[in-house]
């Protein structure tokens, strides 16, 4: 009996070695390609909690991580933000390539818990809970940076930011004319980034375009919509694509004053 | 007299159909079996916790948990109904004594442990071709109730651009809910629960205990989820990670995940780990082999 079960151990381990080569080739394909996510740490297990570490230790990441962002959901109901956005972290921390936290992650960040915390509470002023407010768009911000990184090749989260800079960080900028042009320029930047996806929707190149105009940059805004926007057949692909970009480029065509024989929409006589 | 004879398929294919149909008859089969499909048909209730204003976003992360519950029940049951299948087919024919009616005939030890074998995975087969038919019906009904406001939009509003908006919004949750990668993901879990068959019953060989059986596997299945961090933290030592190499890193079988968030799983990957899982799965096999045909029976 005993030679059969050396040799069984022969049989197993001969080729399970021999296998070393695929092994290691399929676990650099899975590092290439950034399959998985975060490894368990010691300090991954103790922010996730023994339960949800076993899940993931026996390959339920994503339903670990599902679990995580319902924890996530509980702190938001009970207004405990900090406990919120650490469960955002760890969902995102255990799928970085999942779109859906970063995106979420960031709205909850950047929208909820900083406008909850400007206006939350009665024993600060004003300006303290402005100051809050901008450190949780700050924070949004920096997710969402981690979350380009992770995900560098889809157009979601370079919107997302770009959403955030025109949305959140140029209009908390108080009236100063050169942060408005910073964070207008940021988000401009951002989109143009985003609308070089194929993927990415039409409506991405003309948020693009409105960027550039809110930081100030009208004349690259109007090269945009005509040699980006319009001569691009890929942005244009419904009637309401043509109507839209149309008002737009007529109506920086009055404000440019583009002489009549450069203009896309030459003036008729009605107008 | 049972070694002089040689080897047939068609008798492997009797004792693996009589193994299914006898597999079919246990009440635990089917009680695993169904609460699976209950899991799976309620994961959408698992899934409504995502507000953001864009029904798109909302709809990707539902459908994201509806499918990572599935896999999630997929493999877990599927897991079990592999190991427990397994498990108790040497020490149960053992214990009735049927082993002795079908060896004393001219079947040879290979041609009744491929049979069972084959058995046990044509049961896991059908099992996660089962939970596989309940998933893409919830899918389907999932798909149909987060793509509804965005369709009423598209036959109500008169404003084009709003038309637009929600047909794209409607191709997206189609083709977010029936992407055909998932194919790619269940097949690597079925290729997974037929290694994990393969390793119980090279374990059944040895063994008259159901319960150890199934215990053996399990542990297997841990550690076979754990090779990777092992070979992490053993990094500096070589003979470990070598020794290392001799149990299946199951980590490789987990691309589900990946496909659910979206990403390319390209075919010549996943034909490299069934390849893997294969070769491994055959040595088992032959391991298997040798053992039970020196076992005093």
């Amino acid at each position: 009996m005993r030679t059969p079960r050396s040799l069984a151990v022969v049989l197993i381990a001969v080729p399970a070695w021999l296998l070393t080569p695929l092994h290691n080739q399929i676990e650099h394909e899975r590092q290439q390609f950034q399959y998985g996510g975060a490894p368990v740490t010691r300090e991954l297990r103790d922010q996730i909690g023994q339960g949800m570490a076993i899940a993931l230790l026996a390959g339920f990441r994503g339903v670990a991580a599902d679990f995580i962002w319902i924890r996530a959901h509980d702190h938001w109901e009970k207004r405990e933000w900090l406990l919120q956005a650490e469960s955002i972290e760890n969902a995102a921390k255990l799928q970085p390539r999942s779109t859906f936290f970063w995106d979420s992650g960031s709205w909850h960040m950047g929208w909820n818990i900083a406008r909850a915390e400007r206006i939350g509470t009665n024993d600060i002023t004003i300006a303290q809970g402005l100051i809050r407010e901008r450190y949780w768009h700050q924070r949004a911000r920096s997710f969402l940076e981690r979350g380009i990184a992770n995900i560098p090749n889809r157009f979601d989260l370079y919107f997302k930011l770009g959403w955030l800079y025109d949305q959140k960080l140029a209009r908390g900028c108080g009236g100063d004319p050169e942060c408005v042009k910073l964070q207008n320029t940021k988000a401009a930047e951002l989109f143009i980034r985003a609308s070089e996806y194929p993927t990415a929707p039409t409506y991405v190149a003309r948020d693009a375009a409105r960027s550039l105009e809110k930081a100030g940059d009208l004349p690259a805004a109007y090269d945009f919509w005509v040699n980006k926007i319009w001569r691009d057949d890929r942005r244009i692909r419904t009637a309401a694509d043509r109507t839209i970009v149309e008002r737009e480029i007529r109506r920086l065509e009055e404000r440019l004053d583009i002489p009549a024989p450069s203009r896309v929409f030459p003036k008729t006589s009605a107008s | 007299m049972t070694e002089r004879v040689g080897f047939s398929v068609a008798r492997v294919g009797t004792i693996a159909a009589n193994t299914f149909t006898e597999s079919l008859r246990q009440k635990v089969f089917n009680i695993l079996l169904i609460f699976a499909l209950v899991v799976i048909a309620s994961a959408s209730f698992f899934a409504e916790f995502a507000f953001e204003e864009d029904v798109a976003v909302v709809a990707s992360y539902q459908l994201k948990s509806i499918k990572d519950t599935c896999f999630g029940a997929l493999s877990v049951i599927g897991m079990l109904i592999a190991i427990v299948g397994t498990a108790m087919l040497l020490p149960n024919e053992l214990e009735n004594r049927t082993i002795y009616t079908i060896l004393s005939k001219p079947v040879r030890r290979l041609e009744f442990l491929l049979g069972k074998y084959l058995g046990t995975v044509l049961l896991t087969f059908v099992s996660v071709v089962l939970m596989s038919v309940m998933f893409l019906a919830v899918l389907t009904f999932k798909e149909a109730r987060l793509s509804q406001p965005a369709k009423a939009v598209v036959e109500q509003t008169e404003s084009p651009v709003e038309k637009q908006k929600a047909q794209e919004q409607v191709a997206k949750i189609r083709a977010e809910a029936f992407d055909p990668a998932i194919v790619k993901g269940i097949l690597l879990v079925f290729v997974k629960l037929c290694l994990l068959a393969a390793i119980t019953l090279l374990v059944s060989t040895f063994s008259t205990s159901m319960v150890f059986n199934v215990a053996v596997a399990l542990l297997v299945f841990f550690a076979g989820h754990l090779v990777g961090l092992a070979k992490e933290a053993w990094q500096a030592q070589p003979l470990l990670v070598y020794l290392l190499g001799i149990i299946p890193n199951l980590d490789l079988f987990n691309v589900a995940d990946d496909i659910i968030l979206g990403n390319f799983v390209p075919w010549a990957h996943v034909g490299k780990v069934t390849g893997y899982g294969l070769v491994y799965l055959s040595g088992v096999l032959a391991a298997a082999h040798f053992i039970f045909s020196n076992r005093e029976i």
